[in-house]
């Protein structure tokens, strides 16, 4: 029996049909402008020259329909947030010293954990499975064995990556230290004192007024919590820089028991760190890669199951290490819906939104057993940033958005580069996007960032310019390799 | 480590190539390469305060990382072949091990109690070592142990594991890690994956098909995956230098009133083979030694144990009555002739496709000349190292004996000195000190 084919022309046909709804529906408003303007126009034509002469002589028309117009657009304005632009950013890129292959990552564990060989085992699974490369890093004071974490190493680090980023940050943009007004710094499970911001401000000579922030305890989603208030800030600061810096300082992290639960983080945290310039200046306007359209926060931390997946304590040993429970998975695709219902009505075309509307309505009254429509969010951006958090998590969001492997590959090949490097993956992963030369002007992109609390943050970038691929990016040296092939296990 | 070693605050971690090797890339090993397996180098590299200036861990590393680019295939782990069992590396980038350690006494002064024969101050301070083993898949076959001392010099010692290489290629590594050191040398951009290294060609086989035993190799009792020489004795290393006068003097003495001039390495040679025949007297008395020494191969491949040649020499006559300079005119004559054996052997570890175990170093009684090895060749800000020692591990029961030149004590006409450092069974140690001591080789305490 011969396989049925598909039936193409049906398939072309709903596919024009498709087509036809949505350019209906989404340019609707311009659609119902062009019979106004033919009935605006005819009626021009039917008054006589002199009638329009006289109208247009007439002074109170004249000057009402003016004032009008002027007091319009000055509410307008004045009421228009201020256009928040991402003028550039820097990733850092660690030093091959600091990199660890797998084999040297078991090898290491086998010799930490000699006397809990089921614990090495679990690792070895995890890392076989977890879609990281033989090129992430870690810092130099875990790479001893035992590891060595000491607040002075802690430090070491913080100071390696952020001012590697801050350095690469003024580089790239020409800002000079005296030019930042706002300084947000977000790093989840490392805080000194004085905080990494003051060690910015002191590094760097930063003016005495100053607003710094150092955001600490929010976890891989900090980043989109430190944009936002960035974006915040600079709706109250007119003319003002702000750098935001991203990064997780895993050196006094590291877990240093056995329970195979807070392992799981060693095997996927990585180091890294991402300094972003936001500015409102009207001057950066046009040399700005990005603006900022929206940034969506969801928190699900009245739950107590999401408010305890991701849980720090001490394991029976006294060892400190992050808990990661099994419904994590489920709790991060509820928080993506909620993210995604708040986000929906905000970008996508009005074909989808109607779409989903009209299903919603069926189901509640018609019949609830219709498929619930999931918004093709495809149609409102051209590029995804899904936090590389590990394998399962790109693996669900791909799933729930049904995207394609494409629109996927970018946090795929970031997990594999770099590892989870928490709040700074997102820019790793849009550096990449740009290192494959296919940001253009008028690209949106979507960053979600999820992380403890249990928090789903995202963000909505357009982009500005056409971004040609950067040389000096984390990227350059190893573009041309990636995309690899991710095997489902890798054999060590 | 002896509880009350000056070597102290010992950090361990790892150095490997700083670019991925991408693939499956493995590393096979002939049947001499297997037949080294149970033995390892160590060496240490001592530099003074000048050359060790600016060796901070991290460019210690930066620049193993980037030797490592070079020497991937020293930085995987050994696996064994399914059905043969043969072992094999795989290049998965596991590196080297690498130690940092402190000691609170200047160069000189640790160089003093090495010499001192102090029998707990042993190169094990400097160089860390773990035989491999027994679990292939986590052991390193190199270790690197990077010491600073009170004076501000530091040693680097390094244990090599013998189925690499021989000494030339081990020394050739160091060598090259200071080129790397000094920024003369770097690997360029990121490359797409290291060259695979396939099966090592074989030596080229005798003509005729029945080839006989070699004398040089022994056979073993299976060691499984732990490679550790099984001795039936402790083992114990003494070591002591010869300045070019003294050296020169062992010499005269031996050639007075006779023809032949042999060379310093077959004087020192006859004059302990001669020594230790007269400690194991009777059926012991060791009638056949094995020499090592450097081929006249122009060859030299960056792996593998192929610039040595392994001979042996068997006497018909009693070694412990005859006249020493006799014994080294004897040795010069059947040194200058000497068969290398390497095809031999790697025929008779092949045959059972290198399952089984061998030792070469202490199967017989060996010396083993390291002149024509690059050992001072290391350079770091411009210097040299101070002073180089080597010893082998895993010698097996007869003993060996290592002869090192020391280019730094030279006389002026053309003599250099030599470390000497023999590895014998623990009782036997202070008898050939003695001995020494008798025909003048080693000076009075």
């Amino acid at each position: 029996m011969p396989p049925i084919l598909p039936d193409f022309s049906s398939t072309v046909r709903l596919k024009y049909v498709k087509l036809g709804y949505q350019t209906l529906v989404n340019h609707f408003f311009y659609l119902l402008l062009i019979p106004l303007l033919l009935a605006f126009t005819v009626e021009i034509l039917r008054t006589g020259p002199q009638e329009l002469l006289n109208l247009y002589l007439d002074l109170a028309v004249v000057l009402s329909s003016s004032f009008l117009i002027t007091s319009v657009a000055t509410v307008y304005f004045m009421s228009k947030p201020r256009t928040v632009y991402l003028v550039d950013y820097a990733c850092y890129k660690p030093p091959v010293t600091c990199r660890v292959p797998f084999s040297t990552f078991m090898e290491h564990s086998r010799l930490i954990l000699k006397d809990n060989p089921k614990s090495v085992e679990f690792q070895m699974r995890i890392l076989e499975r977890s879609g990281l490369g033989e090129e992430t890093c870690l810092p130099p004071a875990i790479h001893y064995i035992p590891p060595k974490p000491t607040m002075e190493s802690a430090r070491g680090e913080a100071e390696l990556v952020i001012f590697s980023a801050v350095d690469s940050l003024f580089e790239r943009t020409g800002l000079k230290p005296r030019d930042i007004d706002i300084l947000i710094v977000n790093c989840s499970l490392f805080s000194p004192t004085p905080s990494l911001s003051a060690m910015v401000v002191n590094k760097y000579k930063l003016r005495s007024n100053v607003k710094s922030f150092n955001l600490s305890g929010m976890g891989c989603s900090a980043g989109m919590i430190s944009i936002d208030l960035a974006r915040d800030l600079l709706q109250v600061h007119p003319n003002s820089n702000a750098v935001v810096v991203s990064t997780e300082i895993i050196t006094p992290n590291y877990y240093q028991g056995k329970e195979r639960a807070m392992l799981l983080p060693n095997c996927l945290f990585r180091m890294g760190g991402a300094a972003i310039l936001l500015s409102n200046r009207r001057s950066h306007r046009s040399r700005a890669k990005y603006r900022l359209v929206h940034v969506v926060r969801t928190h699900k931390g009245g739950d107590d199951k999401a408010y305890r997946c991701v849980y720090e304590e001490e394991d029976r040993e006294g060892k400190v290490g992050i808990n990661l429970s099994k419904d994590l998975m489920a709790i991060a695709g509820e928080a993506l819906k909620s993210n995604i219902t708040t986000i929906g009505p905000l970008v996508l075309p009005a074909s989808e939104q109607l779409l989903f509307l009209m299903t919603l309505i069926g189901r509640k009254i018609f019949n609830p057993k219709w498929k619930p429509y999931i918004p093709d969010f495809k149609q409102a951006f051209e590029h995804f940033c899904i936090h590389a958090g590990g394998r399962a998590v790109i693996d669900e969001l791909q799933k729930n958005l049904q995207l394609s492997a494409e629109h996927v590959e970018a946090s795929r090949m970031t997990l594999h580069r770099f590892g989870n490097t928490s709040s700074s993956s997102l820019w790793y992963e849009l550096s990449y996007i740009e290192a494959k030369g296919r940001m253009r002007r008028g690209d949106r992109v979507w960053q979600i960032a999820f992380g403890s609390g249990f928090k789903c943050n995202s963000a909505v970038w357009k982009c500005n310019r056409t971004i040609k691929s950067p040389t000096d990016c984390p990227w350059a040296d190893c573009i041309d390799r990636y995309p690899v092939h991710i095997p489902e296990v890798v054999k060590l | 480590m002896v509880s009350d070693s000056p070597v102290y605050n010992v950090k361990i971690s790892s150095v490997g190539p700083g670019r991925a090797t991408v693939g499956e890339v493995v590393q096979h090993y002939g049947g001499l390469d297997l037949a080294m397996k149970l033995h390892y180098l160590r060496g240490v590299y001592f530099l003074g305060k000048a050359a060790a200036e600016g060796m901070t861990t991290t460019h210690i590393k930066e620049s193993m990382f980037l030797l490592c680019n070079d020497y991937y295939m020293t930085c995987g782990r050994f696996r064994r072949s399914v059905g043969s069992g043969r072992p094999y590396m795989k290049c998965n980038d596991c590196g080297a091990r690498f130690l940092e350690a402190q000691c609170d006494l200047t160069l000189e002064e640790w160089l003093d109690g090495y010499f001192s024969g102090n029998a707990s101050w042993n190169i094990g301070q400097l160089v860390y070592h773990l035989p491999v083993g027994p679990e292939l898949f986590f052991s390193p076959p190199v270790y690197l142990q990077v010491t600073k001392f009170k004076c501000g010099g530091m040693s680097l010692g390094m244990s090599w594991a013998h189925i690499l290489g021989d000494i030339y290629t081990a020394t050739d590594f160091i060598n090259n890690w200071g080129g790397y050191l000094a920024g003369h040398k770097s690997n360029g951009p990121f490359h797409q994956q290291a060259q695979p290294i396939l099966n090592r060609p074989l030596l080229p086989t005798s003509p005729n098909g029945q080839t006989p035993e070699p004398l040089s190799l022994k056979r073993v009792d299976p060691v499984g995956d732990h490679w550790v020489t099984a001795n039936n004795f402790k083992m114990e290393t003494f070591s002591f230098r010869l300045t070019a006068t003294q050296a020169a003097q062992i010499t005269a003495r031996q050639t007075h009133n006779k023809s032949k001039k042999p060379s310093l390495f077959e004087s020192i040679t006859a004059a302990i083979w001669k020594s230790i025949a007269k400690i194991r007297e009777g059926i012991n008395e060791p009638k056949r030694v094995t020499i090592i020494r450097k081929t006249n191969s122009s060859q030299d491949p960056m792996t593998g144990n192929n610039r040595i040649a392994i001979g042996s020499v068997s006497a018909e006559f009693s070694v412990a009555d005859s006249d020493s300079g006799d014994l080294a005119g004897w040795l010069s004559d059947r040194i200058g002739e000497l068969a290398d054996e390497k095809n031999l052997i790697d025929e008779a570890v092949e045959r059972d496709d290198g399952a089984s175990d061998y030792v070469v170093y202490g199967a017989n009684l060996t010396f083993v000349d390291l002149a024509g090895a690059d050992l001072y060749g290391l350079e770091s800000n411009g210097q040299g190292p101070e002073f180089v020692c080597y010893e082998v591990q895993g010698v097996g029961d007869e003993g060996a004996v290592v002869v090192v030149p020391w280019p730094k004590s030279s006389d002026g006409e053309g003599n250099e000195g030599r470390v000497v450092t023999a590895i014998l069974p623990e009782e036997e140690v202070e008898k050939l000190k003695l001995e020494l001591r008798k025909i003048g080789v080693l000076e009075e305490d």
